[in-house]
């Protein structure tokens, strides 16, 4: 019985590679350089980005810092003249000056008594 | 006694008594927050030493720096105030300028720096106050005298030139 065999001379090449010419404006060198730029111009803009943004904080910061003293003395002004309010009030109903905390240190009021009920 | 009686009604929980006549009365600043940005840095060159003052002894007095400190918070607010009217009165239209572009720009300085550079031209001009950032790294523009304001909403016109005082420049 005759059996299938290779032909005479044998088989021909079997063509496994890709025969794709690299040429024009798409060649693969073009394409990482071309990547690699944009990538260096991105990080550049985010650089110059970031550091102005830094420069910025740093403006706001510093203005912040030139007007706190005077904030903080209003507000100081505004404590200590409900302090010695209520402690002139304390003083009238009470009598005398109870020390609340065990410490010299001014405590700012954390709560306010305020009525239960709300009557006419 | 306190001096007034306190309206503490029950709707109104204000306490309007004054400060005892034992500490000396002073009138408060009285501005907003976009005028005292705009003119945060004019405070800062005029009344740096009172500054430091205050903080300094709110520094040494922890705890009670709030009555030790009155006097110091006095000559605070004195200079700040006197700083403001002077602004007011040689550089009103710079100065409204500015702190109602920086209400409209959400307290944002580099949407505002022509109006800025007017103001800190009029300010130097006319009371030799200079804002300075402190802590410019080297070699680098103060950013307040940038032309190019990358995060800004609209370029600034090319026709609008940072005002840079002729001491820094000779410097």
């Amino acid at each position: 019985m005759p059996q299938d065999m290779p032909p005479v001379g044998g088989y021909g090449a079997v063509q496994y590679k890709r025969n794709l010419p690299a040429h024009g404006l798409f060649r693969p060198r073009n394409l990482i350089l071309a990547s690699a730029g944009l990538m260096v111009y991105g990080w550049y803009q985010l650089v110059v980005g970031v550091r102005e943004m830094n420069e910025m904080a740093r403006e706001k910061m510093w203005a912040r810092i030139h007007l706190i003293p005077m904030l903080q003395a209003e507000c100081d002004r505004d404590l200590v003249r409900r302090h010695l309010a209520d402690q002139a009030r304390e003083k009238e109903l009470l009598g005398e000056n109870f020390k609340v905390y065990n410490s010299d240190r001014y405590v700012r009021p954390t709560f306010a008594a305020v009525p239960q009920h709300v009557t006419k | 006694m306190a001096a007034r009686k306190p309206t503490f009604n029950q709707q109104i929980l204000i306490d309007p008594t004054p400060l005892p006549d034992s500490i000396p009365k002073v009138k408060e600043v009285g501005a907003s927050s976009a005028p005292l940005l705009s003119a945060a840095f004019f405070i800062g060159a005029r009344c740096k030493d009172y500054n430091d003052d205050y903080m300094q002894c709110k520094t040494v007095n922890p705890g009670k720096g709030e009555f030790e400190c009155l006097k110091e918070g006095r000559r605070v607010t004195r200079c700040a105030r006197s700083v403001i009217e002077d602004i007011n009165k040689s550089c009103l239209e710079q100065f409204r300028a500015h702190w109602t572009c920086l209400e409209n720009n959400n307290h944002q300085l580099w949407q505002c720096r022509p109006d800025e550079w007017k103001l800190n031209k009029c300010v130097f001009d006319n009371l030799k106050l200079e804002k300075v950032i402190p802590d410019q790294p080297k070699q680098s523009t103060p950013v307040h005298l940038r032309q190019k304001q990358i995060y800004a909403h609209s370029p600034v016109p090319a026709w609008e030139k940072p005002f840079i005082a002729e001491k820094s420049q000779s410097s």
